[in-house]
């Protein structure tokens, strides 16, 4: 029996430099067409800025809020560029309930960036579903450039509401994608990249369409800090121990005598 | 636009350390309907095996030996000085045979020897797993030395690859060469370190103990500075992306965000970046 080649592809995706991603996609593409719609929307690739032209604010541009080659403003609700009246629908824009919980979205994780990110951009993007919506948060920030070290975030928080009546079943799917680098003259070049994925279901009271916000920015809010722990613990604690693994800065043989001495010690205290 | 075997090419160069095999099984799923391109793959598999300096074990010995452009005597063979020894290495299995022994002569031989002989306990006394060698390149005038250290963890998700290379030239007493980590995490996620130092360092005596004793030093520097490098970039640039918490010290009191903004010059996505 053949391997799926979609799973081969994500599984390549996951062992080849997750720097390169985009280009590594590409060649998949190239290598495999028929897997194309199913890779782009698999595969999280770091978010890219655009401005919107009606109110001078910056969003983020991905592949939910896409429609042919226009992407659509999250302050404005207007595509860019235009697309044509004369086509099929205008784009596909929320219904009325769900944009105004978009709009609603988008102010409140205007906030939660300013006090997490200070700086940065967010964009939030809502679509209908049969029985609730769907939506996904998207943050990112740069650090300043010019410095010795330079690094880039970019979360996208991916999730359906399904509504039952007064609860509503929320399945979140994030993404972290945080590239660092840095150089010196002792250090020579350092790069540490890549991404994490974390998924969770939470059933949570629902009043009314407001505290679907409140919920989704918990959600997200908590499962951040969680990402950001994980981040923290893999990029500077694990890849430092993996190092320490492959050399020791002390003496091997010293550290065995040491480790013999103690085992000895503890014995003859157990005696 | 990349050919194919471009493609898959550089997927081969880009395979992170002990996951080669792995890669190469995705490769072959995904090019089921081209089996040419797989077949064609030789000198990619060359190129990763004599830049990644793969380890080899010899048939009968315990020893592990490194494969590098350095150790090639072409036609697929290499050579190991500290064996006295050459081999025929096949770069798809990754398998050594038909050993031979090689008896390394010439005017670098002795400085080979000696080499060898100071690196053997400073590579044991610092690298768990790893192998070594030296030799004579550029017709004789030049002494590589390489050392390859790896650890894989794949139970656990992870793998980890410490090359390095110098060249030691006699006429100018100079040795230069390059350091490189290679990290990788896969848990739930793609995770790689990556790193290149590179080297330049007079050595006075042009033996081989002071090679060897200025390459301890040089990398024992090096990797305390690396462990500088995680806290700084933890303490700096992480801390500098998103904040653990609010400066308020509090989670976001979300039923009352709207209220956030007032009194408070937040500022929009677009006036500040």
């Amino acid at each position: 029996m053949s391997a799926d080649p979609f799973d081969c592809a994500l599984d390549l995706l996951r062992r080849l430099n997750p720097k390169h991603t985009a280009s590594h996609l590409n060649g998949l593409i190239e290598l495999a067409p028929d897997l194309t719609e199913d890779l782009l929307s698999a595969v999280d690739q770091p978010l890219k800025v655009r401005r919107c032209k009606q109110t001078g604010r910056d969003y983020l541009i991905c592949d939910y809020n896409r429609d042919g080659d226009s992407y659509r403003s999250p302050w404005s609700n207007q595509f860019d560029p235009p697309l044509d009246e004369s086509g099929l629908g205008g784009g596909a824009v929320p219904g009325e309930r769900v944009r105004k919980m978009e709009i609603g979205a988008n102010e409140a994780f205007d906030v939660y960036r300013e006090l997490y990110y200070e700086g940065g951009v967010s964009s939030v993007y809502f679509w209908n579903l049969d029985d609730g919506f769907a939506g996904v948060v998207l943050l990112k920030k740069a650090s300043p450039q010019g410095g010795s070290s330079e690094g880039v975030w970019d979360s996208i928080h991916v999730f359906e509401a399904s509504e039952r009546g007064r609860t509503s079943s929320y399945r979140l799917t994030s993404t972290v994608i945080l590239s660092l680098a840095t150089k010196g003259s002792l250090l020579g070049e350092l790069d540490l990249s890549g991404n994490m994925t974390r998924q969770l279901e939470q059933d949570l009271p629902v009043e009314n369409d407001e505290s679907h916000i409140a919920n989704i920015g918990r959600l997200v809010e908590d499962m951040e800090l969680k990402m950001r722990n994980l981040l923290q613990e893999v990029y500077f604690g694990k890849a430092k121990d993996v190092v320490g693994n492959l050399r020791s800065i002390g003496s091997l043989s010293e550290g065995q005598r040491d480790r013999d001495a103690q085992k000895e010690l503890i014995g003859s205290m157990a005696r | 636009m990349a050919s194919h075997k471009e493609i898959v090419s550089s997927f081969i160069e880009g395979a992170p350390p002990g996951e080669l095999t792995d890669v190469i099984a995705d490769i072959k799923a995904l090019t089921i309907h081209e089996p040419s391109l797989v077949k064609g793959l030789g000198p990619a598999f060359e190129k990763y095996n004599e830049e990644q300096f793969t380890t080899v074990k010899l048939p009968g010995g315990s020893q592990l030996v490194v494969v590098s452009e350095h150790s090639a005597l072409g036609g697929g063979r290499y050579f190991d000085v500290e064996s006295s020894t050459s081999f025929e290495f096949d770069h798809a299995t990754r398998k050594a045979s038909a050993v031979q022994s090689y008896v390394l002569e010439g005017a670098q031989s002795d400085l080979v020897k000696s080499t060898i002989k100071a690196l053997s306990p400073y590579v044991k006394e610092h690298f768990p797993d790893a192998a070594y060698g030296a030799y004579p390149i550029e017709d004789d005038s030049k002494v590589a030395v390489i050392i390859v250290g790896n650890k894989y963890s794949p139970k656990n998700f992870w793998n980890g690859r410490w090359r390095s290379l110098y060249v030691f030239d006699p006429s100018t007493g100079i040795l230069e060469g390059s350091v490189k980590v290679d990290v990788h995490y896969y848990e739930d996620g793609n995770v790689r370190l990556l790193t290149n130092k590179p080297v330049s360092q007079p050595v006075p005596s042009g033996t081989g103990a002071g090679i060897v004793r200025e390459i301890a030093t040089t990398e024992k520097k090096y990797q305390e500075e690396l462990n500088r490098s995680f806290t700084n970039l933890s303490e700096g640039a992480f801390k500098g992306l998103r904040r653990q918490l609010p400066v308020t010290r509090q989670k976001i009191e979300w039923e009352k965000v709207a209220s956030y903004r007032v009194g408070q010059d937040i500022g929009g996505g677009s006036s500040r970046r």
